[in-house]
């Protein structure tokens, strides 16, 4: 190998090993090659949070450039967003700040604005909006633990007790072990009962049990049936009398149908009534028996006397007693 | 105390050949010839072993970190790990490795058998400094091909790292998001630049030490393969401890 030849091989190895240098360079500081393209937006906000230079800014998802540059200006966090030249953002677009990871890595989310709306031009601001970041979200959590908190403590004091009175658990502790006797008992008995029913001993046991009572049950129901089949024969005799009753045969019959004995009937009761009537009124001997108490009266008087000739009958024999009893008889 | 002393006298013997020869930087020009043969040997012919050993280096770090992080979803963050791995720390420990044992090696056994042979004896008769003529070329071409080397190792491995995370089916990670989130992770003045620093200390170091092994070599041509093994693991041992201190220094 020559020297010339050997020497190019250096020249060259070294140049390629300056651009290549140069290439990574440029890549990395975020390439002053491309730095002049497209151009400049400025999106102010209360805070960054985790955008860094380099990050991305996308519209509606689809990359439009990067954030060349972040600053304090003033009261407010300025990025400044390189857009790629032929993107165009409506005025009235918003920019926030997007989480694309929990681990830190951000975008600049710009919505599309409404149509027709004219675009913005190089160095203009664009609107921002704020949107809860993960530190928000974890804000939002710790008080929510908190609460939680709060809420498992009093639940913690009802079931524990505050000290004095027990908690739920010391008190259901305490009912039990109080009453755990009694309990005890409680389900000795129980468990006796249910002994007994299984073994077939008392009422309910031979209820359960024994089977005659559920013979007794099936004769007592053929005993109805039968019953029932006589009470359809003497249903069925009624019948038969009723049908010889409305034939007019037989007395009952002949009462029922009869016009005649109808009438008899009637007049009859009428002169029951008649008699009746007049024995209310006093009338007749009979009435006068039943309305007039002056019978009563000398019957009476009459009973006085004889009990008086009785009385007297010890002295004066019983002539005079017959006597006694003729005069106050007539 | 033999040992310490031997260690010692290497310390010694290192430092002084590194001031002589920095002393006769400026017969760098007249030497133009040297230096572009040690150029050509150190950089141009060390490429290949380079480039194939960073670009597998580089594939089964993307491999080992899609396996691991496939676990808690952040593989998409495969690129940066590849990148600022390959930048930061193998880029420059594997190109200096290399250099110990290809150059370095090489470099001992010349020396000791030159030394050997008495031919360094010679050039000193001759007034001719073995400092000038044999290691100052050696020390100047490794400062400017190194980090030759170590660009094309870190670009080589990110490379690697980006066909394997896409082509590995549990990975599947386009090259475009890789290389965004290298490029969103890495600053080139801090992690490539400081690898290239990294690498240039390495491998100046490594020359230097496989220098001084060469020229002090006594006695027959055993002691020349004793020689270079010794320059081997001496590098790789100064390649190690040195990694450590310079990386804290550039943090």
């Amino acid at each position: 190998m020559n020297n010339l030849q050997q020497t190019a091989r250096v020249g060259l190895f070294f140049l390629l090993g300056l651009a290549l240098t140069w290439v990574t360079f440029e890549t990395l500081s975020g390439g002053k090659l491309f730095k002049n393209k497209g151009y400049t937006l400025i999106a102010g906000f209360e805070s960054l949070k985790e955008l860094k230079d380099g990050d991305e800014v996308r519209m509606a998802g689809v990359k439009i450039g990067v954030v060349e540059k972040t600053r304090l200006a003033g009261r407010r966090a300025e990025a400044v967003l390189r857009i790629d030249p032929g993107t165009k953002i409506a005025n009235d677009a918003t920019a926030s700040i997007v989480m694309a990871g929990l681990i830190g890595t951000n975008y600049i989310g710009i919505d599309l604005g409404s149509e027709g709306s004219p675009p913005l031009a190089d160095g203009a601001e664009i609107k921002t909006k704020v949107t809860p970041d993960i530190n928000t979200i974890m804000t939002e959590i710790g008080n929510l633990g908190q609460k939680l908190e709060g809420a498992l403590s009093s639940f913690g004091t009802t079931i524990n007790g505050d000290g004095k009175g027990g908690g739920l658990f010391q008190k259901l502790d305490k009912l039990v072990t109080e009453n755990s006797e009694k309990v005890g008992a409680t389900m000795t008995n129980l468990q006796e009962i249910t002994t007994k029913l299984n073994k077939g001993e008392g009422t309910i046991g031979r209820l359960i049990n024994d089977p005659t009572l559920h013979d007794q049950l099936v004769a007592a129901v053929s005993e109805i049936q039968a019953t029932a089949a006589q009470a359809k024969t003497f249903v069925a005799d009624a019948q038969g009398i009723i049908a010889q009753v409305k034939s007019g045969k037989g007395a009952l019959g002949t009462l029922v149908y009869d016009e005649t004995a109808a009438d008899n009937l009637r007049s009859t009761v009428a002169n029951l009534r008649s008699v009746s009537d007049k024995l209310a009124k006093g009338e007749g001997t009979l009435g006068k028996l039943i309305n007039d108490d002056t019978l009563y009266i000398s019957a009476q008087s009459t009973i006085k006397k004889a009990d008086r000739a009785l009385d007297g009958l010890g002295d004066s024999g019983p002539i005079t007693a017959v006597g006694i009893v003729a005069n106050s008889l007539f | 105390m033999k040992q310490i002393t031997i260690i010692l006298e290497g310390f010694g013997s290192t430092l002084l050949l590194l001031v002589r020869s920095l002393s006769y930087l400026p017969s760098l020009p007249r030497q133009r010839a040297r230096f572009i043969e040690q150029c050509y040997m150190i950089g141009y012919t060390t490429l290949p072993i380079v480039a194939i050993l960073s670009f597998f280096i580089g594939s089964v770090l993307a491999l080992q970190a899609g396996y691991a992080m496939q676990n808690f979803g952040a593989k998409q963050f495969i690129g940066s790990l590849v990148g600022l791995s390959m930048a930061r720390e193998l880029g420059p420990v594997m190109v200096a490795i290399l250099l110990a044992g290809r150059v370095g090696s090489a470099i001992t056994a010349e020396l000791a058998s030159m030394k050997v042979y008495q031919e360094i004896d010679a050039l000193v008769t001759m007034n001719i400094p073995p400092a000038r003529m044999l290691v100052m070329p050696r020390l100047a071409a490794v400062l400017v091909m190194v980090p030759v080397l170590a660009i094309i190792a870190d670009l080589v491995g990110w490379f690697g790292g980006a066909i394997v995370a896409k082509y590995v089916s549990f990975i599947s990670i386009e090259p475009e998001g890789y290389f965004s989130v290298l490029r969103r992770y890495m600053k080139f003045g801090e992690d490539v630049a400081g690898g290239l620093i990294k690498a240039e200390i390495f491998g100046f170091g490594v020359v230097l030490v496989c220098c001084n092994i060469g020229l002090n070599t006594r006695g027959g041509p055993r002691e020349i393969g004793a020689a270079v093994t010794r320059a081997v693991v001496v590098s790789l041992i100064l390649i190690l401890v040195l990694d450590y201190f310079v990386t804290k220094a550039l943090m």
